[in-house]
């Protein structure tokens, strides 16, 4: 962890992915990520931390979802930590075709926004302190 | 904190009925979405103005719902446009795939001219 990094300790219930996503604007903003990208940050954030919540940590009262940032080698590194052991079965693609014909459940809609806004992008990274997702945004991108 | 409801206020403008929409869209919205839909639908709506406001925080859930929506209308035959959306809402509504079944407009002037 450099001395640049911040860290947000979240409550686990929904709407406080907000408090992640708030913070994670004005450090982007500091480092001058352009603001069209600090929205893409925003719904990285939220969606990470939602999956955290609802996923990761099954929706318990008592766990935490722990978002990181820091700001290295031009990029915006970004770490969402909870209690859980890792995502065992990734959804596939969303196929709104498919889910408008009823075909398929709308699902799997935050892990596509995270892939397709995200420079790189890590899942199911567990340590012992817990299952972890790594994304990246780059300040040029 | 987040809001864990929507206002969505009903209008007639000609033949479109515009939904109001107030507040967030996330998983929440969905039985609000869901209820207006189902007035609107029971009252013979064939063309419908979703209005979000430009400050509206969405999230997975709430393109969920929408999605939900826009799938009910297209099994009823009927038309849906979006306003108010930011430039960023935008970009994510075309990733997922929602401007496929719902057009975007600038505005509920611009939609109304376009979709009557």
């Amino acid at each position: 962890m450099s001395d640049k990094t911040i860290e947000v300790n979240l409550v686990n219930q929904l709407g406080y992915e907000r408090i992640a996503m708030a913070c994670s604007a004005s450090f982007a903003r500091m480092m001058g990520l352009p603001p069209e990208r600090i929205e893409d940050l925003k719904t990285m954030v939220s969606e990470a931390a939602i999956n955290a919540m609802e996923h990761g940590n099954k929706g318990r009262p008592d766990a935490r979802v722990t978002v990181s940032l820091d700001c290295r080698d031009n990029t915006i590194n970004v770490t969402v930590m909870d209690e859980g052991d890792g995502i065992k079965e990734f959804p596939p693609k969303p196929d709104i075709e498919k889910i408008i014909e009823d075909l398929e459940s709308p699902i799997g809609f935050g892990l596509f926004l995270i892939s397709q806004l995200a420079d790189q992008v890590e899942f199911n990274q567990v340590t012992d302190a817990g299952h972890v997702v790594k994304m990246a945004i780059k300040m040029n991108s | 904190m987040q809001q864990h409801s929507n206002q969505i206020n009903m209008e007639q403008r000609g033949a479109i009925t515009l939904f109001d929409i107030r507040g967030d869209l996330t998983s929440f919205s969905e039985p609000f979405l869901s209820e207006a839909y189902q007035n609107a639908n029971e009252q013979g709506a064939a063309k419908i103005l979703l209005k979000i406001e430009k400050e509206a925080y969405i999230n997975s859930g709430g393109i969920a719902a929408l999605i939900q929506i826009l799938a009910q209308s297209k099994r009823n035959n009927q038309n849906i446009g979006i306003t108010g959306v930011s430039d960023h809402f935008k970009k994510i509504f075309s990733m997922v795939g929602i401007t496929r079944f719902a057009d975007i407009h600038e505005s509920v002037e611009n939609a109304l001219e376009v979709m009557s």
